[in-house]
Order: structure tokens, then C-alpha cells, then sequence
């Protein structure tokens, strides 16, 4: 491949705007109850002291606490904290509702994750408003038509990197623009792990070639990049920090995964069994409901000592019926050398294929299971997940409730569909 | 204090054709009439087929969070709150 080494800050007019809803859980809250409004509360895994949080509020924020802490951890800094357990379906509606008032400006656009999206105003009509008013626009009405609590932070620019980096400059409610005027002066006041996807290591690696700042980060050549990084990322830095596109890329679907972490103390196979055949239920209802199959499955623990065994193998011909995964995944968990005291379970499934079962096996196997699975799940989809479940699952009727995935939109983009 | 419940409850509520919307008026919980003066949120999921329609609403110091199940046309109420940490 031949790099263009001699490149100038791309000098377009900026065309890119990414949209955040701030601290998206905790606000959708208070949105909600206008009670829990200007006071510190968080959105946790689970309202328990090791439940991680999720999201605080801008007001819980400035007392110290972050995302990931523990519960406990969040409380020692704010004791007046409260804590909410995740109510999906209100943040998937919020998303939706975004959704459409975006629609109402181009129809080239993206959700990154539930609470963020790329706009692409080039070619629009709406894009003759001035890239700002638009901006100011779609606050306003976010206001006014969704809730008046949610506040957005925007940022303007020539790719989709700097527009993700405007949006991030001022927070809570900005409105931020990085240009070919600007952005040497915005560079001077940041520093390299400010930047998405930099963080403590890859600074290291910078520099070690030398590179501390931005400014240094910018005007090094693409050699001295790619010797950095020792691959072509290097390359894409150096596009990304001079304005050019090399973020537009749409990763497929590649797995389906579920995880739990354990309230209780459970290490033994007959103990977690249960909670294994409840996460491959999930995992695989999500994805023979979207249309794939899988020929491999992979199962993680995280023991409370800290420590991390996982394992995954792939198998003989695709798998579909949640009985075949559920025996593979047991397989997997019982090869564990370990009976430590478990903190967290997770199951995914992988090496995904669109389904077709045209080609059936000799004896119908197949076919039996395929419309074995298949009435099941029309069974779920009236009367709600779970309502048919393998004896194996008694007792875990409140184990691995309904979550949002952080960075995941793909099952969103089916809710909508079928909304 | 933050309560979950799981009860019927009577709840007066107006459509209002123009914006196509349903708003909750009073809500009679515990043999007391609540009046609504405030939803901060309208949102809907489906539990199998069955369309509910949640309203986040306050009546003066007093959250409630109302379940409008669609198949019965049935009122829930699921949760009450007063804001203030447990």
C-alpha cells in the first residue's frame, strides 16, 4: 500500500457531528422521576455494595464517583448516593425517540452505542443551516419533544474521530467544533490519552519514539508513527488526527454473549450448571432470533480471587437448538481445572453463519430440532422470555435479568425493526 | 424511600387526539386520590405479545411508576418513591 506522507489538516468544511446523551442511564432516571432531579444518584449492575456502577449523574460526578467503581466505593465518596438498578426498556425507547428527530435532519447516520451517534450532513439540505445551528437545533428539540432533563454534548468535525473528540471537549451540554482553523490550539491543551483509543499503553509506545503531546503527535511523520505502533495503525493516526476519514467501517455481527455476575458464593459444576443453561437460553434465543447459527461456543470465569479461566472450542457442524449449545458450553465448564468461588460467568457464541438448513441431514435430525427450537421461541415471543424453560433453570427465575450492552446497538437495530 | 409494589389501582387518565396522547390525571392508591402534576416519561415494551405502557409520573412529593397492561386495560402500580435515599 502506498501512504500519503505529505498530507495537510483536511481542509473541508466539517460535516460530521456525534451526538452523547450524558450520563445516559442516571439522566433517562431522573427524566423519569423528576424527584431524583439535582441529586447524586447511579445506575448499577446490581444495587448491591460490589454492584458496578454504570453510570452516575452529572451531580453524583462531581462528588468523585465514576463509572466501573464498586457500589461501596461510590457510597464512601457520597454517602447520600442512590443507587437504581438498569431499566432497559427506557433507555431503548429514549434511543428510538432520538432516533427518529435525528431522522428529521439526514438519513445518514449511525448509532454507536444506545446513548451516542454519528451524523453525516454532506449532500444534506439541512446542512446549509450551518453545521452549529443544526446543532443548537437538535438540542432544543431534545428538550422540547423527548425531556427536558437530557442534555446532549455535541461535537462538529471533518471526520468522525474529531467529531467524537469535539463532542467530548465540554460535558455536560456542549457544543464543540474542531476545524483546519482550530485545531491546532485545541491539540496544545490536550494530552494523548484524552484521545479515543490512546490510553497508558500506547502512550508508552509513543513515547518511546519520542512523542509526549499531541502537538508532537501530529507533526510526526508517518515512519516514526509506524514504527510506534508496528503496524499500519500508525497510519490510520495519522489520517485521524489531520481531519481525513478511516473510521467508517460497519463491524458485522461476530458473536452473541451473555454474562451474570454471582451474588452468591457457587464454585462447584452443579451449582453454576443452572446459571449456564439460563445464559445459553439467552444467548442462543437472541441469536437464532436474528437469523445465525454457531459452530463455537466459549465459557469465562471470573473467580473472586481475581483470577480469569476461560475456554472456547469450536464444533463439528453449526449449532442451533439451545439444548446442543447448552451441552457444548457444559463440556467447556467442566474442563475448568478449577473450583474456585466464582464472581462472574459469561458464555458467547461465535463462528456465527446466516442459518440455512436446506441442506438437511439424512435421518430429518436436523429439521426436528430446527422446528423444535423454532416453536419454542414463537412460544417466548407471546408469552414472554422464559416462559418455556428446561427443568435445569428452576430456581434462577430472577438470575440474569434483562441488560444493555455497552457499545452493542445490533440488538436495538432489531427491536426497532420489529417495533 | 424507594418502594416496589406490584397492586391494581384506579387511575383517571385523558387522550388527547391532537398529539395523539395519553396522559394519567389522578391515581386512587391506598384509599387516597393522588393528582398527577407531573409525567416525566412515557414509555412502552412488550412482554411476549402483550404492549405495556409505562407512565413515570408525580403527584406533588410522590413518585409512581403506573403499568397500563393493553391486552386487560389494566392499571398497575409498581413503584413509589419520595426521591430520597433509602
Amino acid at each position: 500500500m502506498d501512504y500519503l506522507t505529505n498530507l495537510p489538516f483536511n481542509v473541508k468544511p466539517p460535516t460530521l457531528m456525534h451526538i452523547d446523551l450524558n450520563s445516559c442511564f442516571a439522566t433517562i432516571e431522573q427524566q423519569a422521576n423528576p424527584l431524583l432531579r439535582n441529586r447524586p444518584i447511579a445506575v448499577a449492575a446490581y444495587n448491591s455494595p460490589r454492584g458496578c456502577i454504570l453510570a452516575p449523574s452529572i451531580e453524583a460526578k462531581k462528588m468523585g464517583v465514576k463509572t466501573g467503581m464498586q457500589v461501596k466505593e461510590g457510597k464512601l465518596l457520597c454517602p447520600s448516593l442512590q443507587i437504581l438498578e438498569p431499566d432497559p426498556w427506557k433507555y431503548r425507547n429514549i434511543h428510538v425517540q432520538l432516533r427518529d428527530l435525528i431522522s428529521q435532519y439526514t438519513t445518514d447516520f449511525s448509532p454507536k452505542s444506545i446513548d451516542e451517534f454519528i451524523l453525516n450532513f454532506e449532500g444534506f439540505p439541512s446542512f446549509k443551516l450551518g453545521m452549529t445551528q443544526i446543532g443548537q437545533e437538535i438540542k432544543a428539540k431534545i428538550k422540547k419533544e423527548i425531556g427536558e432533563w437530557l442534555t446532549v454534548s455535541i461535537g462538529i468535525g471533518p471526520n468522525r474521530f474529531l467529531a467524537k473528540l469535539a463532542a467530548g471537549l465540554k460535558k455536560p451540554d456542549g457544543l464543540e467544533e474542531i476545524n483546519s482553523q482550530n485545531f491546532k490550539e485545541i491539540y496544545s491543551k490536550l494530552s494523548l490519552v484524552d484521545l479515543n483509543g490512546i490510553k497508558s499503553a500506547s502512550a508508552i509506545r509513543l513515547n518511546n519514539v519520542g512523542i509526549y503531546n499531541l502537538d508532537d503527535f501530529y507533526n510526526a511523520p508517518v515512519p516514526k508513527l509506524q514504527s510506534a505502533f508496528q503496524s499500519i495503525i500508525g497510519y490510520y493516526w495519522y489520517l485521524r488526527l489531520r481531519g481525513w476519514e478511516i473510521d467508517d467501517v460497519d463491524f458485522g455481527r461476530k458473536s452473541f454473549g451473555n454474562m451474570y455476575s454471582l451474588p452468591i458464593t457457587a464454585s462447584e459444576p452443579e451449582q453454576l450448571s443452572p446459571l449456564l443453561h439460563k445464559l445459553v437460553e439467552k444467548s442462543s434465543f437472541r441469536m437464532r432470533r436474528a437469523g445465525y447459527s454457531a459452530r463455537g461456543v466459549h465459557v469465562a470465569f471470573l473467580y473472586r480471587d481475581h483470577s480469569f479461566w476461560h475456554h472456547g472450542s469450536v464444533g463439528h457442524q453449526q449449532m442451533f437448538a439451545s439444548n446442543d449449545i447448552y451441552k457444548h458450553a457444559y463440556k467447556i465448564m467442566v474442563a475448568s481445572p478449577y473450583r474456585k468461588t466464582v464472581a462472574n460467568i459469561s458464555v458467547s457464541l461465535f463462528d456465527l453463519k446466516k442459518s440455512d438448513f436446506s441442506q438437511l441431514d439424512l435421518f430429518n435430525e436436523i429439521t426436528k430440532k430446527v422446528n423444535l427450537s423454532n416453536a419454542i421461541d414463537k412460544i417466548k415471543e407471546k408469552w414472554g422470555d422464559f416462559i418455556i424453560t428446561p427443568a435445569m433453570m428452576l430456581g434462577t427465575e430472577d438470575k440474569v435479568p434483562d441488560r444493555v450492552a455497552f457499545g452493542n446497538i445490533k440488538e436495538l437495530e432489531q427491536f426497532i425493526c420489529t417495533e | 424511600m424507594h418502594l416496589k409494589v406490584d397492586v391494581p389501582v384506579s387511575v383517571i387518565f385523558v387522550y388527547d387526539p391532537k398529539g395523539a396522547k395519553v396522559s394519567p390525571l389522578k391515581v386512587r392508591w391506598d384509599g387516597r386520590v393522588y393528582p398527577i402534576t407531573k409525567i416525566g416519561l412515557h414509555h412502552h415494551f412488550r412482554m411476549g405479545r402483550t404492549l405495556h405502557h409505562i407512565f413515570s409520573v408525580v403527584s406533588d412529593e410522590t413518585f409512581f411508576r403506573l403499568n397500563l397492561n393493553t391486552d386487560n386495560l389494566s392499571w398497575r402500580l409498581e413503584e413509589v418513591s419520595d426521591g430520597l435515599p433509602d
